[in-house]
């Protein structure tokens, strides 16, 4: 048939359609594959994400500095868990050892934007934006470039522990190092978010610091996820799902499973180390007990509690994880017993801990999709009204 | 090449659907002529894509040796290749001969002697091995063309064998030496020529070969497309419609070759039959023909999915579906258009339900909706007008060029045919009640049957329908065929049809063939539709095997009788259906108790089921 079509198909105009227009309002007629494979693939969808990005932008003017605040942390999450989703939820490489990574960008990024005058640590002054994220970025892809071939010779829980180790590897390093960390209990200044000339995390004439930092990190979010979202749907993120569902299946078929899973993580690597390096610009200061065992955990909670091998997903376990200790610190107000002191117990920080292993937990039983299958679960029933399937 | 897509100077002569396309290759030579589903994507053909593989295909028919007046013979699923190789045949002076893809090797090998093709278009290795296997009695039969040549290149070995794309390279081959050779073929074609051969279905006896010629196609084109055709405005480029039903019948040959090449509407081809529902949501037709069959399983799908949805879907969709009903009412009162309470309603319905429920069927963007070539129950179209689509019934036979009656928007009314296109003459005769009809459309003749011909046509030129019909207010109404018509025991006429069909209303029954032709009552022999009683067995907790082991349960049997006891109660005493019997099996077209349409073939059915049949009338049979 093709091979029929083909010499006419020279000689003779083409459809105008045939350049990627169809007709209005048949949204399940495809004459390219681009149309099934498009971003915004559907009208709806379009909608709902312009109104999405209006909303978020208005938010610095409607909510209070500390929600913003808030938000941010959960922008910055969001790369990360993005990174995490991609290695974990699209090639099926459980990592826990993201903390590491986040780790590696977070120092790097100091580093690079340190105050070199300081005898005590290592700084290189550079307090420019871009290259301190970068630095942090490309420091961590070259570690998971280094490790990624362990994942070629483990697979499943091997991996996972294998990784694990590299958290407390991580620990002893931050903890010992004290020229880059500035050691247990201390600490050091993180980078500065200085873009022309502007240092955001101070407050300038017509913004807050925390109105900047928001807007900042919102755009950073949006230029990650749309990364992830076209890595994932790209060949690239196809083998990925390949060399996730069976590995021997996906070599078989000619995919490189040993460059897969390098390319997995990499970038990985690369968004942790980011994430990591706008993480505690928000706060201004790190400590090398930030980068544990806990901080890897609530990353696979977000990506968990989203839903697998999904970016919008990843970021709505994020913004969930970055608001969880908001609402726990409501909680003494409802239940007189918990108290709102580290000191007491029981208190909020404990309910908080339990609540990512319940929630994980919780989700894993009833819908591992997570939160993007609960979204997925409400948009079939409408879907499929006014029957049921 | 460029000049193949001017206008021929010598196309003043007569007009066809050849040179139609020609006109539209030239006016919109990158509109869309028609898409076809390939690996999941809606492959567009331009009209000068289209055309120019007319040219070529023609220009290889030449080179074949296909004289004017020869026959070809195209065996193959709804693909724009069905088409080309048409309109190529047209374009030659060539009779197109159209075979159903179902037709087993009996009916091929009757349908290709009969017509003596010398010409046979075969689409794949399936209906190649049909010809091949008949092919020794077949001794005119010199070119077997296929399409899909996946099996048979390399394979097979006759010399007489040629694939689709050795054609298209001898069609261009010749065309660059005789340029203008199919043209100049085209110019000589006049009104009265032989277009195609169209084979009844043969619900009785031997398929007969219909003879219709250009001024008779020509006829039906300007009156279903013209200013008092079907729709008003009529089709135009911007629409789309679904091809699904086999080419080789006179309706899908009019709602999609000759609509396509007179009113430019996009054709889109369904991958097969039974894809139809997804292919439906996909396209979303804005002209949508189909034989009640469709229409039925359409409403069964709906009542089947809305009894299984959850209570408060079932809820909206009860009241939605209740306010359409009221609809309904208020449309059919006022020919199928709105009023202004209807209107309100179906607004309120249009958010509860009818917009979803639309847009999953595919109806969503109909604008026009039609049923024809078989019976149809009043309740079926009342269900559509219901949700805003009202279905336009349309009368016609091959024997008319299938232009007869339609109802036109605005003007329907449910259970009638609708009123006679203007350019058609139409009496029903006093002594039988037989309708007739006279007109540019009606066809030539059978094809070598003078004698069949003279008992269709009478000395006036009228043609005799077979159909028992009554006119009301200009609108006719079939009572039957005329044939079917029963004489009871008792002398009373009873049409089969209206009963069968308020029956088969209910999505549990597939078919319903009454029985009573000189018998003391009326019987039924009933098949049960196995998707819609298996779903409702599993519910009841019935366990059962196979179709036949359904059919044998008890409880199934009390089932049917319901629906049937439910049909009853709206006859009179002489037309209720006293017993009935379940057929153990699914009617086949294979086993010759169906015809390729689908309709039932009642001599074989009487004969296969004799015993059952003698069941319901021994003593005690009666309940």
């Amino acid at each position: 048939m093709t091979a029929v079509r083909e010499p006419s198909k020279s000689q003779t105009p083409a459809p105008a359609e045939a350049k990627g227009r169809r007709p209005l309002g048949r949204p399940m007629l495809y004459t390219q594959y681009g149309q099934d494979m498009a971003l915004l693939n559907t009208g709806a969808k379009k909608v709902a994400v312009g109104v999405l990005l209006v909303v978020a932008l208005l938010m610095p003017f409607l909510l209070e500095d500390d929600l913003l605040r808030l938000l941010a942390t959960g922008c910055v999450l969001a790369i990360g868990a993005i990174g995490l989703n991609l290695v974990t939820g699209y090639a099926g490489q459980v990592s826990l050892g993201h903390a590491f990574f986040i780790g590696i960008g977070a120092y790097t990024a100091a580093v690079v934007s340190g105050d070199p005058e300081d005898d005590r640590l290592y700084g290189l002054g550079i307090t420019f934006l871009p290259v301190w994220l970068l630095a942090g970025g490309l420091a961590a892809a070259l570690v998971g470039f280094v490790v990624a071939p362990l994942a070629s010779r483990l697979r499943g829980l091997y991996l996972a522990i294998v990784t694990l180790g590299l958290v407390f590897l991580g620990t002893h390093i931050w903890n010992e190092w004290d020229a880059v960390t500035g050691g247990v209990g201390v600490g050091r200044p993180a980078a500065d978010p200085v873009l022309f000339g502007v240092d955001l995390s101070r407050r300038t004439e017509s913004f807050s610091a925390d109105q900047q930092l928001y807007l900042l990190m919102f755009v950073l979010l949006c230029v990650f996820a749309l990364l992830g979202r076209n890595i994932a749907r790209s060949a690239m993120g196809r083998s990925f799902a390949a060399v996730r569902d069976r590995d021997i299946a996906a070599e078989v078929t000619g995919v490189d499973v040993r460059r897969v899973k390098r390319r997995a993580f990499v970038i990985s690597g690369f968004y942790a180390g980011c994430a990591g390096a706008l993480l505690f610009s928000i706060t201004g200061y790190l400590d090398p007990s930030s980068f544990g065992l806990l901080l890897s955990v609530q990353f696979v909670a977000m990506v968990l509690i989203g839903g697998v091998s999904t970016i919008s997903g990843s970021i709505m376990g994020a913004f969930f994880i970055a608001l969880l200790p908001r609402l726990t610190r409501e909680l003494p107000e409802y239940l007189p017993f918990l108290s709102s002191s580290a000191t007491q117990t029981p208190n909020v920080f404990q309910v908080e801990t339990l609540l990512y292993g319940l929630l994980i937990v919780a989700f894993l039983l009833l819908e591992p999709r997570g939160l993007f299958g609960l979204w997925i679960r409400i948009r079939n029933y409408w879907k499929a009204w006014p029957f049921s399937y | 090449m460029t000049t193949t897509l001017e206008p021929s100077t010598q196309g003043t002569g007569t007009t066809t659907v050849v040179t139609r396309v020609r006109d539209r290759a030239c006016e919109t030579p990158t509109g869309v002529a028609m898409r076809s589903k390939e690996k999941g994507l809606w492959r567009e053909t331009s009209w000068s894509q289209y055309w120019d593989d007319v040219l070529d295909v023609a220009h290889a028919y030449l080179d074949l040796g296909v004289q004017r007046g020869d026959r070809v013979a195209i065996q193959s699923e709804n693909r724009r290749e069905w088409l080309v190789a048409d309109l190529a045949a047209v374009a030659v002076g060539a009779v197109t001969v159209g075979l159903y893809p179902t037709n087993p090797p009996a009916e091929v090998v009757h349908v290709l002697r009969d017509s003596g093709a010398r010409v046979l278009v075969a689409e794949d290795q399936e209906q190649l091995d049909k010809a091949l296997e008949v092919s020794a009695e077949l001794p005119a039969l010199e070119h077997l063309l296929y399409i899909e040549p996946r099996g048979i290149r390399g394979r097979y070995t006759d010399a007489r064998l040629t694939s689709w794309a050795d054609l298209l390279d001898r069609g261009r081959a010749h065309r660059a030496a005789h340029p203008g050779a199919v043209e100049q073929a085209m110019a000589q074609t006049q009104p009265g020529d032989l277009m195609t051969l169209i084979y009844t279905s043969g619900t009785t006896g031997a398929p007969k070969g219909a003879m219709l010629t250009v001024g008779n196609v020509e006829a039906t084109i300007a009156a279903l497309t013209g200013p008092a055709g079907l729709l008003d405005p009529p089709a135009g480029p911007k629409d789309l419609s679904l091809s699904y039903l086999p080419l080789c019948h006179v309706a899908e040959r009019i709602f999609t070759t000759w609509n396509n090449a007179a009113t430019g509407i996009q054709v889109n081809f369904a991958e097969s039959i039974d894809t139809v529902p997804e292919n439906l949501r996909e396209i979303q037709p804005t002209f949508f023909f189909a034989v009640p069959r469709i229409w039925e399983k359409l409403l069964a799908t709906v009542q089947v999915k809305q009894s299984a949805a959850s209570t408060l879907k079932r809820n909206a969709g009860n009241l939605g579906l209740a306010l359409s009903a009221k609809v309904a009412t208020a449309m059919e009162a006022n020919g199928g258009k709105h009023t202004a309470g209807s209107r309100l309603l179906h607004g309120i319905a249009w958010v509860l339900v009818v917009r979803a429920l639309r847009d999953r069927l595919g109806l969503r963007r109909v604008r026009w909706a039609g049923c024809g070539a078989a019976p149809v129950s009043v309740d079926v179209l009342r269900f559509f007008m219901g949700i805003g689509v009202p279905v336009h019934e349309v009368y016609g036979m091959t024997e008319n060029t299938a232009s007869a009656t339609a109802n036109r928007p605005g003007r329907i009314r449910l259970g009638t045919v609708g009123e006679p296109h203007d350019s058609v003459e139409l009496r029903i005769d006093e002594g039988t009640g037989e309708v007739l009809t006279r007109g540019p459309a009606t066809f030539a003749g059978y094809w070598n049957r003078p004698d069949a011909t003279a008992e269709a046509i009478d000395a006036d030129g009228w043609l005799h329908t077979g159909d028992v019909g009554v006119l009301e207010d200009g609108r006719l109404r079939i009572t039957d065929r005329m044939k079917d018509i029963m004489i009871t025991a008792g002398g009373k006429n009873v049409a089969p049809s209206e009963i069968e069909n308020a029956v088969k209303v209910s999505p549990l029954i597939k078919e319903c063939v009454v029985i009573g032709d000189r018998r003391p009552y009326l019987t039924a022999l009933i098949g049960i539709e196995p998707d819609t009683v298996g779903d409702w067995a599993q519910k009841q907790r019935i366990a059962f095997t196979t179709y036949r082991d359904l059919t044998e349960r008890a409880e199934v049997k009390e089932l049917v009788q319901g629906i049937v006891d439910g049909v009853n109660a709206g006859l009179n005493p002489v037309e209720q259906i006293k017993t009935f019997r379940l057929l153990p099996k699914l009617l086949d077209h294979e086993d010759g108790e169906l015809t390729a349409t689908q309709k039932v073939r009642r001599s074989a059915l009487a004969e296969r089921y004799t015993p059952l049949v003698e069941s319901m009338y021994s003593k005690g049979a009666r309940s």
